[in-house]
């Protein structure tokens, strides 16, 4: 039997018929239609479905969605500025050439987001540590670590 | 920025810039990726992110009982009872075998008969959901009758007389060959040096992060079937369609969405295409099949698994003489790249050194495990495995460094090699000399302390093949180009991006070609309908490929521009010149006009301007050289050219858990030209990544059934960010004048040197060589506690 | 593959929440942070009729630290909460570090320290420094409370001391003497999304010459069914000055003490070999830190 549950998901709200069974990654993508998050393993395994609850990383394929209820969203769709510009994040990955095939990258750009938050001024091993959950299978992280590197300066310097 | 940027290659002196073809603006340029924002933004549409309307989804039941069992019988009825079941599909429905090699082709779209494989779909179902088709497959009840399990490929030949896997290899061979150039035996005999070696390799998987998925929409008034796939072969898809759907191709059409990485996995028709299909053209409606993990972990046709014996010989001086080499390869259940994958083991030994006798036998053998087929580097990263460990333990036994023995043996521009496979150009020394300075090698070798290594490998791998894989002499790609008032420059070609970048590559050489910018140019690739012809992403085939064709179009093309523009312009149309989108002469430069509006003159006076361009490869054949015959299977390995490359490995072994840490590796790479240099940075970095893993802990589990034990990401281990070391790759300068724009590849070249190269720092850091990856830290412990038990039994001090 | 269905239930209270187990009883499953719970559904191994999801119980959250008395933390509070505390790695190093050490950023967001006790996994992070520490645990029910170390709590591979109608509500952390340090050290195939070959975590104390060791517990996760305490260490290195040779005595005798297993991640042989270099290479840490006191 299915129950009504509001999601709120990038600022919008979206009362969203669930079973408890369903995952937050396939309500996301199937029932509220934004299909950036991404399903690799279906096991929490490899990054690709991660997205923000309440600024949090989570893995929202092994996450239930029913456990949401109530709670803010954010997923890749909700990265950009409001005017559709790409946010510091998402321009450092594509300038430092950080996306390849790209199936990986909504998860890396959810849990970039979620470490700079958390950490604005990470350090090497903090970004290794902290982005370890999300496995990328093109790129050898190399160039994602610089488009975090960079992210974070031109991030702190709009702080300033 | 890569090395490119910062230097100025293409300004040569006194040669003005109208006839230096070298002097490039749009190639060469570390322009971001056209699909890069789209990506970014989640807005990239994938095959599973797909929905059409009444669409429906597919699930395949599979054997999780048996790796090797008949089918007696199949009960799909209370599936069929399930509500929101709408039909059911059996092997037995499309029997019609498929498989890219046409002469090998042993598979079926689900099983017939009997299963080969634990993991093998044996039937499908349709359902409103998902979860219901799941549901239903629960339900389908497969009676089997259990066959003896053949694991390993010797015990396979070996109790082939009691048990064969396919009626038509009754001896459980797929393919077998020998092949020999010159008198190997006899230049043995004159060899001051000889060692023998044998090695294994392990079976990684591809493990993009994207599962296949399909989309199958059959039009049951017009019988048209579109099918949108997550794949890098959308001919060869198309092809094997056309043969299990028995529809001629021309009533299917095959549509990729972006796809999520395929390193050679989606490089074959997948059971998800074929199952979406079927489903589709029985019901009338769309259905979706999107793989789970396990299930590409059971499908995913991953490396063979390789178990070699070597013999190499030296003369005095050093230079190889012979090389004798004996492959075994495990071919897992079914045939798919087996014939090309094992001739291309063969063929490795002709490259990157000179090689004047060689030897080799090699057999594929089946196997009741997943079926191997086309990795990154595919027939290229076991062979190099050994070579290049045994070439150091030769310069080892000559008293010399590894770098001088293979400075020593490398091949230059314009070798011809034993098996008449022709090598235009090469900078394989410079490779080597540039990984070498930048790494410090030299002084590093030999000279660390004890659980610190440094170690050297070369590589090389082809740039495309010399032949379909079917008997065909059309060519490999054509390239359309449209230039118009409306879309501007477009770019049609039914190439397969899969996230190495084809797309922005093909901009940059269209735009350099037509003088415009890359900015202007849009590119349509992944369609067999609106593309021009292209045999898809693999052999590291599509740059020089493309590149070709691209430049044919766009000669036309400019041919038409040039005459417009020199009647307006008042002069003749060969002394006009295209360039950052202006037409001007070279003589008088005040002669000039904008390349748009020459455009707009044309297509008003004589319509839209499109061009196609057409890419052959040399077809050189398989020979000895010396006596002229033919030698079987030896068409395999030539390419029109070859790009190179040499990595530095510097390694930390923990000597008490056995751990080995790669710390930073040096790279140095000949792709030729390279159109976008951070795209090779990037393609070469994933690379080393890549079979960084392969060589230290990934590996695919089975037990004594043929159980897979580990088809998932917490136990199927790849690299993490933790695991990356620090890399400084280097293009190295390189223009091949036989290539358009000058370019070679770097997609697969870059993965051969891995294995050797960590392997020979591992020895380097513990004074233990390693003849089989992945090297784990249980068999680095193990080697440790022999080698010591060996020095302390010895007592003379001696090592 | 998709889980089976079943009823959700999200109660607020305590109160609320032993009413429910005490109504469906072992059709029941407790959701803390789903991290095991979900993948085990997901690969069918289990299919519970009912799930309580207990996250939205305050009274099982936080972690609170009271100068003198310890520390006290909810089962349901984050493994990153714990990973980010200053508090809890200021008093419990050890347990920070390994929170920190647990799968991946996603994951440590998701888990919970309940969990990660309660899933009786021998190769889960945490409970083997949370034992080092001498933590017991609280298990509540709708008629009172009961208490016991940890490592009474944790009985075998996932078998747990829970009757029906009881839950695991909190940690306690006894104070730690001022001048205990507390190490953790892992080892698996990568550094990172690991499950863990071996895991252990030590605490040691020195006197006042800081060379004689006052006290030391070593316990060692992944080698047995359940976090085993090595009282061969405290018994080698108690009351002695501490030395190499001394730890490296102490690390084999932790070897003696190790039950290993062999699975698809690792042998029984090699995992023995481990327990003696992380137990001595631990040791040593822990030592060289308790100088620094």
């Amino acid at each position: 039997m299915k129950q009504l549950i509001k999601l709120e998901i990038n600022g919008r709200v979206y009362d969203v018929p669930v079973s408890p069974r369903d995952v937050l990654a396939d309500v996301i993508r199937k029932k509220v239609g934004l299909t950036g998050t991404k399903k690799g393993c279906g096991m929490g395994d490899c990054g690709a479905c991660t997205v923000l609850v309440e600024g949090k990383p989570i893995l929202s394929c092994i996450t239930l969605a029913i456990t949401c209820n109530g709670k803010k969203i954010t997923t890749v769709e909700g990265l950009a500025l409001p005017d559709g510009q790409m946010h510091p994040i998402q321009e450092a990955f594509v300038n430092q050439g950080a996306i390849q095939c790209g199936f990986c990258t909504p998860g890396m750009l959810m849990s970039a987001k979620g470490l700079l938050a958390r950490n604005p001024k990470p350090s090497l091993y903090d970004i290794k540590h902290e982005m370890s959950g999300n496995i990328c299978r093109c790129t050898g992280f190399k160039r994602i670590i610089e488009a975090i590197e960079v992210a974070s300066e031109t991030m702190s310097e709009g702080v300033k | 920025m890569g090395a490119w940027d910062q230097r100025e290659n293409y300004v040569r002196e006194g040669k003005p810039s109208y006839l230096d073809e070298r002097r490039f603006t749009q190639v060469g340029r570390s322009v971001p990726r056209i699909d890069g924002p789209a990506k970014a933004k989640g807005e990239s549409i994938y095959t599973a992110d797909m929905v059409l309307p009444n669409m429906v989804y597919g699930k395949i039941k599979r054997c999780k009982e048996y790796a090797h069992a008949k089918i007696k019988k199949i009960d799909c009825s209370k599936a069929l009872a399930l509500p929101g079941v709408l039909a059911v599909l059996t092997g037995d429905e499309a029997p019609n075998k498929w498989g890219i090699v046409p002469a090998s082709a042993n598979e079926t779209a689900l099983a017939v008969d009997k299963v080969r494989f634990y993991g093998e779909g044996v039937a499908a179902v349709a359902a409103i959901d998902e979860e219901t088709a799941e549901a239903a497959c629960d339900l389908i009840e497969v009676e089997y009758e259990p066959l003896p399990v053949l694991l390993d490929p010797f015990e396979s030949m070996a109790r082939a007389s009691e048990v064969i896997i396919h009626e038509n290899a009754p001896d459980n061979i797929m393919h077998k060959g020998d092949q020999i150039y010159g008198d190997v035996d006899k230049a043995f005999e004159k060899c001051e040096y000889i060692l023998e070696r044998e090695f294994k390799t392990g079976r990684p998987q591809q493990c993009y992060i994207e599962p296949m998925s399909a989309v199958a929409s059959y039009d049951t008034q017009n019988g048209l079937l579109r099918l949108w796939a997550s794949s890098q072969v959308p001919h060869y898809l198309h092809r094997q369609m056309s043969i299990v759907l028995e529809m001629p191709m021309s009533k299917i059409r095959v549509t990729l969405p972006t796809v999520g990485g395929g390193f050679g996995g989606k490089g074959e028709a997948a059971s998800s295409e074929f199952v979406a299909c079927l489903l589709s053209r029985k019901l009338g409606m769309p259905v979706k099949v999107t793989y789970d993990r396990d299930e590409v972990f059971f499908t995913s046709k991953g490396r063979h698994p390789c178990y070699m014996k070597w013999k190499i010989g030296l003369d005095k001086d050093g230079y190889i003489q012979a090389v004798d080499f004996d492959n075994t390869l495990d071919k897992g259940a079914y045939a798919g790249w087996g014939v090309v994958v094992m001739f291309y083991t063969a063929s490795m030994v002709h490259l990157p050194y000179k090689v004047p006798n060689a030897r080799t036998h090699v057999r594929n053998v089946y196997t009741n495990k997943p079926t191997t087929g086309a990795m990154r580097g595919l027939g290229g990263v076991q062979p190099r495995f050994a070579m290049e460990c045994m070439l150091d333990e030769l310069a080892e036994m000559m008293g010399i460094s590894p770098y001088e023995l293979k400075m020593k043996n490398a091949i230059e521009s314009g070798y011809t090699a034993i098996n008449n496979m022709y090598t235009p150009h090469t900078e394989y020394k410079k490779c080597l000399q540039t990984a070498v300075e930048k790494s410090g090698y030299l002084e590093k070798h030999g000279k660390l302390p004890f659980g610190k290594g440094i170690g050297l490998a070369g590589g090389y791998y082809i740039t495309g093949t010399a032949y379909t894989l079917y008997q065909s002499y059309k060519p490999h790609t054509s390239v359309t180009i449209k230039v118009d008032t409306e879309g501007g420059v477009t770019v049609l070609c039914a190439a397969a991006e899969i996230g190495q970048g084809c797309n922005t590559v093909m901009a940059q050489m269209a735009a350099e070609a037509l003088g415009v910018h890359y900015e202007d140019v849009h590119v349509q690739t992944g369609d067999t309908e609106i593309g021009s012809f292209d045999l898809g992403s693999f052999a590291s085939r599509l740059t020089y490929g493309s590149g070709y064709a691209i430049r044919e179009a766009a000669k036309e093309i400019n041919e038409k521009l040039k005459a417009m523009a020199g009647g307006v312009l008042g002069c003749r149309a060969d002394q006009l010149i295209i360039k950052d989108r202006k037409i001007y002469s070279m003589f008088e430069p005040k002669f000039t006009i904008d390349w748009a509006t020459v455009v707009q003159k044309y297509v008003n006076s004589v319509g839209a301007l499109i061009a196609t361009g057409h890419f052959s490869p040399p077809r050189r054949k398989g020979i000895d050289i010396i006596t002229g015959n033919r030698v079987q299977g030896a068409n395999i390995g030539h390419s029109p050219t070859f790009g190179f490359s040499c990595q530095v490995h510097e390694v930390d072994v923990d000597v008490e858990t056995g751990r080995v840490y790669v710390k930073k590796v040096t790279e140095a790479g000949d792709c030729g030209t390279a159109v976008n240099p951070m795209s090779v940075d990037g393609q070469v970095e994933g690379s080393i990544v890549f079979n960084m893993g392969a060589a230290l802990y990934e590996e695919m589990k089975f037990d004594a059934n043929g159980k897979h034990l580990n088809p998932n990401f917490h136990d199927y281990k790849c690299p993490t960010f933790m695991e990356m070391p620090d890399m400084d790759t280097n293009i190295v300068e390189s223009y091949d004048p036989t290539a358009p724009f000058g370019v070679k590849e770097t997609g697969e070249g870059a993965v051969q040197p891995t294995f050797p190269a960590i392997t020979n720092a591992i020895y380097d850091a513990i004074g233990v060589r390693f003849y089989e990856v992945p090297i784990t830290p249980e068999m680095i412990l193990k080697a440790l506690k022999e080698k010591k038990e060996k020095e302390a039994g010895c007592g003379c001090g001696c090592s | 593959m998709f889980m089976n269905q079943f009823e959700y239930f999200a109660p607020k209270t305590p109160g609320e929440a032993f009413e429910l187990m005490g109504r469906l009883g072992s059709k029941a499953r407790i959701l803390a942070g789903g991290t095991e719970l979900v993948i085990l559904m997901k690969d069918r191994i289990i299919r519970p009729e009912c799930l309580i999801d207990i996250n939205n119980i305050e009274e099982f959250k936080g972690i609170k630290y009271e100068p003198g008395k310890g520390m006290v933390i909810g089962a349901t509070t984050k493994i990153a909460d714990i990973q980010y505390s200053e508090i809890v790695k200021r008093k419990y190093y050890a347990l920070a570090d390994a929170a920190g050490e647990i799968g991946s950023s996603q994951v440590r967001h998701m888990g919970t320290i309940g969990g990660n006790s309660c899933n009786a996994s021998p190769s889960a992070e945490t409970p083997t420094p949370l034992v080092a520490y001498g933590a017991t645990v609280v298990v509540s029910s709708a008629t009172g409370e009961r208490e016991m170390p940890l490592e009474e709590f944790i009985q075998g591979v996932r078998m747990i001391d829970l009757k029906e109608g009881e839950l695991l509500t909190k940690f306690k952390l006894p104070e730690p003497s001022p001048k205990l340090v507390g190490r953790y050290a892992y080892m698996g195939a990568r550094d990172a999304n690991e499950i863990d070959f071996v895991n252990m975590a030590v605490t040691l104390e020195l006197e006042d010459d800081k060379q004689t060791v006052k006290s030391v517990k070593l316990v060692m996760g992944s080698v047995f069914i359940k976090p085993l305490i090595s009282t061969a260490v405290t018994a080698l290195l108690t009351g002695q000055k501490f030395s190499d040779e001394l730890a490296a005595k102490a690390a084999e005798a932790t070897q003696g003490e190790a039950k290993p297993i062999t699975d698809v991640r690792a042998s029984a042989e090699y995992r023995h070999e481990i327990v003696g270099v992380l137990a001595r290479r631990l040791l040593k840490e822990a030592f060289g830190a308790a100088q620094e006191v």
